[in-house]
C-alpha cells in the first residue's frame, strides 16, 4: 500500500511542478469557458426546440409544420403525448410547445417556460409572425389560424453557464485521459523509467494502479478548481445531488485514463501517442456536446456522435448537474461509456511492455 | 553460509539470428567485487540483466543467493541493488523523493538521508533530477540501488561518461561496498578499473566468456611478457638473445623488449651498460596490463 500511495503523491508533486500541464488542465478549460460565456452566453440557448403535437391532422397542421421547419432558428421534434411533452418543456428540454387541435376552429395551443422568458419571448414572437405571414396567405379563405399562448411554470431557469460547467467538467475528464496520460507509458518506455521500476520488487499493477490513482486525484483537484472558479466568476450552478455528479466524474476519470492508457500502450513513442490521443479527443470536445448542445450538430451526424464515449458521460452529467434529473434514463449510456473503459483497460493489460 | 553467491550456468540470450550470450557461466563468491569486463555489445548488460531477472534467458539458470531468477524473479530483486547503465528518473522530483519513492517499491528501505551521504548528494537533496550534473545523476543512480541496503550490488558501467576525478571518487565508494561485505558484479571496459577494483575477473567477448580469474592469473597465463624499453645512445646489442628475451623491437634507437623475466633482462642491460657495449638512458619496465591480455585472447584491443 504504501508504494500505491507514494507512487500517488509523488506523481501529484511532479504533475504540479510541470506548469504547461496546469496551463492544460486548470487554465485552458477555464478560458474556453470564459470564450465561450461571451460568445453565448447571452442568449440561454441558440435555437428553439419546438415540440409538435398534432391531435388533428389536415391541411392546417401539415402547413404549420412545414413553415415551423423553415425557421431555422426551430427545431422541430414531432411529438403525441400532451402531457409527456409539457413535461420536456418543464425541464427545459423544449423551448416551445405547439399542440394542433382537433378541430380547425379551435385555436392553436402555445405553451412556453414563464422561467424563461427571454427564450420563449423570442421564440413567440417568431411564432407570431410566421402565424401572421400564413394567415396573409390563407386571406379569402374562411379559417383563420388562431394561436393561444400558455405560460407553465418549468422546474428553474437553466442558464449558460448551468449548461456549460457539466460539459466542461466532462471536457477536463476527457482530456486528462486523452491528453494527459497517453504519453505516460509511452514516455516512461522510452525513458527508461519502466526498465528501472522493474528492477525493483513491486508488482507491475501496484504501480499502473498508482498512475490511475494519480491522474485521478490530479483530475479532480482540477475539477474543484474549475467549479470554484466558475461559480464564483461565472455564476454558475450545480443543481444536481452533488455524491452523484461526483460518482459521475469519477467513473467518467476511470473509463477515459484507461483509454488513455491503451492507447500509450499500443504506441511506439509518446509523440505517435500524443497524435492519436489528440485525434480523438477534438473531434469528441466539439461533437459531444461539451461546450454547446450536440443538436447543432447536423442530423447525419448524430449517429456518430452517439456512439462516441463522451456522449453518454455529457449527456449525464448535463442531465444531473444543471437540471437535477435523475440518473436512471442514463444508465444504458453510461454502461456503454463502461464498456469503453473494460475494453481500453483489456488492450492496456494485453499490450504493456516494460520496454 | 555458502560460498558462492551468484551462480549462473550455460546462460543463453538469442536475438534473432544473434547470440548476444552463449552459454556463459560463472560464480560469484560471497563479499567480492566481481568485474565483467569487454568491448561493447560483447554481451555484459545482457548478462547482467538475465540475472537481475529484466530479460529471461533462452537457455541455462542464474540463481541469486538461492533463488532461480526466472522462477522468482521478484525475490531476487529485493536481495540485490541494481543500478542500470540508463535509467530514468522523474525529471522534477528532487534526489530525496526519488529515493522515497523507490525505496517505497522496496521491501525493505534505509533512510533516504543516509543514503544520500554515502554518495554525497546533501548538496543536492532538495534538487530537481533534471537539474543534475552527469555524476551527479550516476551518484543518485547507486543511491537508488543501495536503498533496500542489498546484499549484492549490480553495477553498469558505473564510471562511464564520468571524468577521471568522479571515477575515482566512484571507486573509493564500490571498494567500500566490499568492506561493508557486500557483494558487488560490475560491468566494465575500462581495464583499469577492472584491474584496481576487481577481485576476479571475467572477459567476455562476442557473447562468450573467454577468462576467468583474478587479474593477477589473467596476466600472468595470457601476458606474461614484460615491456621493458630503452632509448639506446650508442651502441649495439643482439637483444633478442639476452636473458628472458622473447621478442625484440629496435627502431630509431628505442628498444621495445618483452620478457619472462624482467630481473635477468634488466640486469643484463645494466651489465652491457657497465662494460661499455651499450650507452642508454630512460629505461622503463612496464608490467602487461588486462589490456594485453585481452589483445592476447581475442586480437583485438578493447576499445576499438
Amino acid at each position: 500500500m504504501n508504494a500505491f500511495f507514494t507512487t500517488i503523491v509523488m506523481g501529484f508533486r511532479h504533475y504540479f511542478r510541470d506548469r504547461s500541464t496546469v496551463f492544460w488542465g486548470v487554465l485552458f478549460p477555464l478560458i474556453l469557458m470564459g470564450l465561450i460565456g461571451l460568445a453565448f452566453g447571452r442568449s440561454d440557448s441558440l435555437t428553439f426546440s419546438v415540440g409538435f403535437i398534432d391531435l388533428g391532422g389536415g391541411i392546417l397542421a401539415e402547413g404549420l409544420r412545414r413553415g415551423l421547419n423553415e425557421v431555422p432558428v426551430f427545431r422541430v421534434v414531432e411529438e403525441t403525448d400532451p402531457p409527456q411533452a409539457l413535461e420536456a418543456l418543464r425541464k427545459g428540454r423544449r423551448t416551445l410547445v405547439v399542440v394542433v387541435p382537433v378541430s380547425a376552429g379551435e385555436p392553436v395551443r402555445v405553451y412556453f417556460d414563464q422561467a424563461r422568458p427571454q427564450d420563449s419571448r423570442t421564440a413567440l414572437v417568431i411564432l407570431e409572425r410566421f402565424i401572421a405571414q400564413a394567415n396573409l396567405r390563407l386571406s379569402g379563405a374562411k379559417e383563420t389560424v388562431r394561436i393561444q399562448a400558455t405560460g407553465l411554470q418549468g422546474q428553474r431557469q437553466l442558464r449558460f453557464f448551468d449548461f456549460l460547467l457539466p460539459g466542461i467538467l466532462a471536457m477536463t475528464v476527457m482530456q486528462t485521459g486523452l491528453m494527459g496520460v497517453t504519453w505516460v507509458v509511452a514516455e516512461y518506455r522510452q525513458r527508461l523509467i519502466l526498465k528501472r521500476i522493474l528492477a525493483t520488487p513491486i508488482h507491475p499493477l501496484v504501480f499502473l494502479g498508482g498512475l490511475v490513482g494519480r491522474y485521478t486525484v490530479t483530475n479532480f483537484v482540477q475539477m474543484a478548481i474549475i467549479v470554484a472558479v466558475a461559480i464564483a466568476a461565472f455564476n454558475a450552478r450545480i443543481v444536481g445531488n452533488p455524491a452523484t455528479v461526483i460518482g459521475l466524474l469519477m467513473f467518467g476519470t476511470l473509463v477515459f485514463v484507461g483509454i488513455g492508457f491503451a492507447i500509450s500502450t499500443v504506441s511506439k513513442t509518446p509523440e505517435s501517442a500524443n497524435l492519436l490521443g489528440s485525434a480523438i479527443h477534438f473531434p469528441m470536445m466539439f461533437l459531444s456536446g461539451t461546450l454547446w448542445p450536440r443538436e447543432f450538430m447536423p442530423d447525419f451526424m448524430q449517429p456518430v456522435i452517439a456512439l462516441l464515449p463522451l456522449t453518454p458521460l455529457v449527456d449525464a452529467m448535463r442531465a444531473v448537474a444543471a437540471r437535477g434529473d435523475a440518473l436512471g434514463p442514463h444508465l444504458p449510456g453510461l454502461a456503454y461509456l463502461g464498456a469503453w473503459g473494460i475494453g481500453a483497460f483489456a488492450l492496456a493489460a494485453w499490450r504493456f511492455r516494460w520496454e | 553460509m555458502d560460498q558462492v553467491i551468484v551462480d549462473i550456468q550455460n546462460l543463453v540470450k538469442r536475438y534473432g539470428a544473434i547470440t548476444a550470450v552463449d552459454h556463459v557461466s560463472f560464480q560469484v563468491n560471497r563479499g567480492e567485487i566481481f568485474g565483467i569486463l569487454g568491448p561493447n555489445g560483447a554481451g555484459k548488460t545482457t548478462t547482467l540483466e538475465m540475472i537481475e531477472g529484466l530479460r529471461v534467458p533462452d537457455g541455462g539458470t542464474a540463481v541469486v543467493d538461492g533463488i532461480d531468477v526466472r522462477r522468482d524473479p521478484r525475490g531476487v530483486r529485493s536481495l540485490i541493488g541494481v543500478q542500470l547503465q540508463e535509467a530514468g528518473f522523474f525529471d522534477r522530483l528532487t534526489v530525496e523523493e526519488t529515493l522515497q519513492l523507490f525505496g517505497s517499491y522496496q521491501r525493505k528501505m534505509l533512510p533516504p538521508s543516509e543514503v544520500i551521504d554515502r554518495m554525497q548528494l546533501q548538496d543536492k537533496r532538495r534538487a530537481w533530477v533534471m537539474n543534475l550534473s552527469g555524476g551527479q545523476r550516476q551518484r543518485l543512480s547507486i543511491a537508488v540501488a543501495l536503498i533496500n541496503d542489498p546484499r549484492i550490488i549490480f553495477l553498469d558501467e558505473p564510471t562511464t561518461g564520468l571524468d577521471p576525478q568522479a571515477r575515482r571518487n566512484l571507486w573509493d565508494v564500490i571498494e567500500r561496498f566490499r568492506e561493508e561485505g557486500r557483494t558487488v558484479v560490475l560491468t566494465t571496459h575500462y581495464m583499469e578499473e577492472a584491474q584496481r577494483l576487481c577481485d576476479r575477473v571475467a572477459i567476455m567477448d562476442h557473447g562468450r566468456m573467454v577468462a576467468l580469474n583474478t587479474p593477477r592469473a589473467l596476466i600472468r597465463t595470457h601476458a606474461p611478457s614484460t615491456t621493458v624499453a630503452l632509448t639506446v645512445l650508442e651502441g649495439e646489442l643482439a637483444y633478442a638473445s639476452l636473458p628472458g628475451v622473447r621478442n625484440a623491437e629496435v627502431s630509431n634507437g628505442e628498444v621495445v623488449l618483452a620478457t619472462s623475466d624482467p630481473m635477468q633482462t634488466v640486469h643484463a642491460l645494466m651489465e652491457s651498460s657497465r662494460t661499455g657495449k651499450i650507452g642508454f638512458n630512460q629505461l622503463r619496465v612496464e608490467e602487461a596490463t588486462l589490456e594485453d591480455v585481452f589483445l592476447h585472447l581475442t586480437g583485438r584491443r578493447l576499445r576499438e
